[in-house]
């Protein structure tokens, strides 16, 4: 993986709570990162108007990783309000691409009509691989790799979907 | 990416086979890699008649291409065994070569058809190496003197009713060559998944019933030089016509109509030439519990989606029309008896990868070197589908890798990238159930007992 591909997914896992082995397998046909990436980088220079701030949300991120913090400690630091609000929106982003496999779009309230997001799949693919339905030891609507009568037996701990169970 | 997060994974299996084999392994595949084309300098594939129990991992640390390699590698061994000229046994012939004795039955035809094992009422299939009596529709063909090897074809869908109805979420349709013929199918097993059908009763509902537990196969195991479950699926289209028998490799078959697949559909039999188009092997191995998916179709089947149709004629498209519709099945009503039917115009929607096409033509050399006009010269490898983590514990079909994969003549209308829609042999094979519910391993055909 390119460096810029590496932090994005040490920043990715570190904002999303999942191992990094997960969103990034070693043997990874499906490849769902290298949709993300590209699609984050337009989609927030184009919503920020600045065509740098990827690069320097992932430069954060490589800076505190080298200092040897823990996940938690760079979490924070990434979602610091101090790191101005592009940035942080940038960050909250990202967590709601991966989870979803969805982009969302702030409406600010206007008048009576309260703030919303909506959200806009990404791709089939995006779709399928959403970690919330990881997250729900679950699958999407209509995507199931699970075998016949699987309802009636307890699911994989959530440790084995987030990767994090020390393996 | 460091050893040990290597070592961490699931992957363990891929990276630990790598380590043993070491680097001074020759590795064929990465050769061709690294390269436009073959090089003659290269050495030839060898052809042997051994069938391969297990991959040979050739690049340390391995990769997603490499192991994808080491997969075609494994495919093209495994077709090369199982066309190997056999014995009257159905053992390899080793006194000759693959594309020797062109008419002579190769080993994979001594196979058990799935009709001659899930039989009427449950009752138990006669033993290994025994003669399948032909349907009785057959009765006024000489079955005593039916040429070797001949195939009972009964099949004209990749899926008969039966799994239409319980266990598919599709109807694939019925594939129409280029004489306005039905494409016939038949699936075969070999000797260790029909000992393990017949061993566990397995061939009848009662049986299965009875058995009350998730099938599970025995697999390849490298270590006691056992060879584990395989099987064949085929596609054959009639010879004459627009297709000449010196292209194909051909057998003879009893072309058998089931009334039993569709309404309306007469019973009727005839023995007839028919070539080979489409060829699907599954194998269990140790460590592809997901089983390894290998098919090969005929060079002149179909052309590509978006490239240049090169060909003049194909086995089943037709360059010159210009408004036949696109991977469609035939409209209904589906009758094989009937005299003609439209053509079907069928597209490959997934390219070939540059890969497999180098490796397909290192294999022609080796088949030209050993027997210049050998038939066997007519087919390539699509692909191969294999578990990228088999020892997943939250996707047990193993995160497949290509994530799709089809062959135009037995996925001919599935073809595509859409999960749960396109084909992909182990996404699909994951669902397959025995007829009281329980998981069948990958293998659908323990649905047909009665």
């Amino acid at each position: 993986m390119s460096s810029e591909m590496d932090n994005f997914i040490g920043l990715s896992a570190v904002l999303t709570g999942f191992n990094k082995s997960v969103l990034s397998p070693f043997l990874d046909p499906v490849d769902i990162k290298s949709e993300y990436l590209p699609f984050f980088k337009q989609k927030i220079a184009q919503e920020s108007g600045n065509p740098n701030l990827v690069g320097q949300i992932l430069e954060k991120y490589s800076s505190l990783s080298a200092q040897g913090l823990t996940p938690q400690q760079i979490g924070a630091a990434m979602l610091d309000p101090g790191n101005g609000a592009d940035f942080v929106l940038a960050c909250r982003k990202l967590i709601f691409m991966w989870y979803s496999g969805a982009w969302p779009t702030l409406i600010p309230a206007n008048g009576s009509t309260p703030a919303s997001t909506v959200s806009d799949m990404i791709s089939a693919k995006s779709y399928t691989t959403g970690l919330v339905w990881q997250v729900m030891q679950s699958h999407p609507m209509g995507d199931s790799n699970y075998r016949y009568g699987y309802w009636a037996k307890a699911p994989a701990s959530l440790s084995d979907y987030t990767g994090n169970g020390g393996k | 990416m460091t050893l040990e997060r290597l070592c961490s994974t699931a992957h363990r299996n891929y990276l630990t086979r790598a380590l043993l084999c070491g680097l001074g392994v020759f590795s064929f595949a990465q050769g061709l890699m690294a390269q436009d084309k073959p090089a003659t300098t290269q050495p030839l594939p060898v052809l042997t008649p051994q069938v391969p129990l297990e991959i040979t991992v050739t690049k340390k640390p391995p990769t997603l291409a490499s192991l994808q390699d080491d997969f075609d590698v494994f495919s093209w061994q495994t077709f090369i065994a199982l066309n190997w000229p056999a014995n009257s046994d159905g053992t390899p012939d080793t006194n000759l070569t693959i594309g020797q004795a062109p008419n002579d039955p190769v080993v994979w035809q001594s196979y058990r058809e799935s009709r001659s094992i899930f039989l009427p009422d449950g009752a138990t299939p006669a033993p290994w190496g025994e003669e399948t009596p032909p349907p009785a529709v057959c009765k006024n063909i000489d079955a005593k003197h039916l040429p070797a090897g001949t195939l009972r074809l009964t099949q004209v869908g990749k899926t008969p009713n039966v799994l239409d109805e319980s266990g598919e979420p599709f109807k694939t349709g019925p594939l129409i060559d280029q004489n306005g013929q039905y494409t016939r199918f038949s699936i075969m097993t070999n000797q260790a998944m029909f000992t393990y059908i017949v061993n566990n009763k397995l061939y009848s509902k009662q049986g299965q019933k009875l058995f009350n537990a998730d099938a599970n196969f025995p697999a390849s195991d490298a270590t006691k030089q056992q060879l584990g479950s395989i099987m064949i699926k085929t596609a054959w289209v009639k010879m004459g016509g627009k297709y000449d028998p010196s292209k194909f490799y051909t057998t003879y078959a009893l072309v058998y109509d089931n009334p039993d697949e569709e309404p309306g559909v007469k019973p009727s039999c005839v023995l007839e030439q028919v070539g080979l188009v489409g060829f699907h092997i599954g194998h269990k191995t140790q460590d592809e519990p997901q089983w390894v998916w290998s098919t090969f179709e005929h060079v002149d089947n179909v052309p590509t989606k978006g490239q240049a149709a090169t060909l003049a004629a194909y086995n089943f498209f037709d360059p010159h029309c210009k408004n036949c519709a696109v991977n469609q099945p035939p409209p209904r009503p589906w009758n094989p008896g009937n005299r003609y039917t439209k053509p079907s115009q069928v597209e490959r929607v997934i390219p070939i990868t540059t890969e497999a096409q180098q490796l397909n033509a290192a294999y022609h050399q080796a088949l030209a070197a050993a027997v210049p006009d050998s038939v066997w010269l007519n087919y390539e490898l699509v692909s191969t589908q294999w578990p990228t983590d088999a020892q997943s514990k939250t996707d047990p079909t193993g995160v497949p890798a290509p994530s799709f994969l089809a062959n135009a003549t037995l996925e001919s209308y599935i073809q595509g990238h859409v999960k749960q829609t396109s084909s992909s042999c182990m996404a699909c094979h994951n669902n397959a159930t025995t007829t009281n519910g329980n998981f069948s391993d990958f293998t659908y055909l323990l649905q047909r007992a009665q």
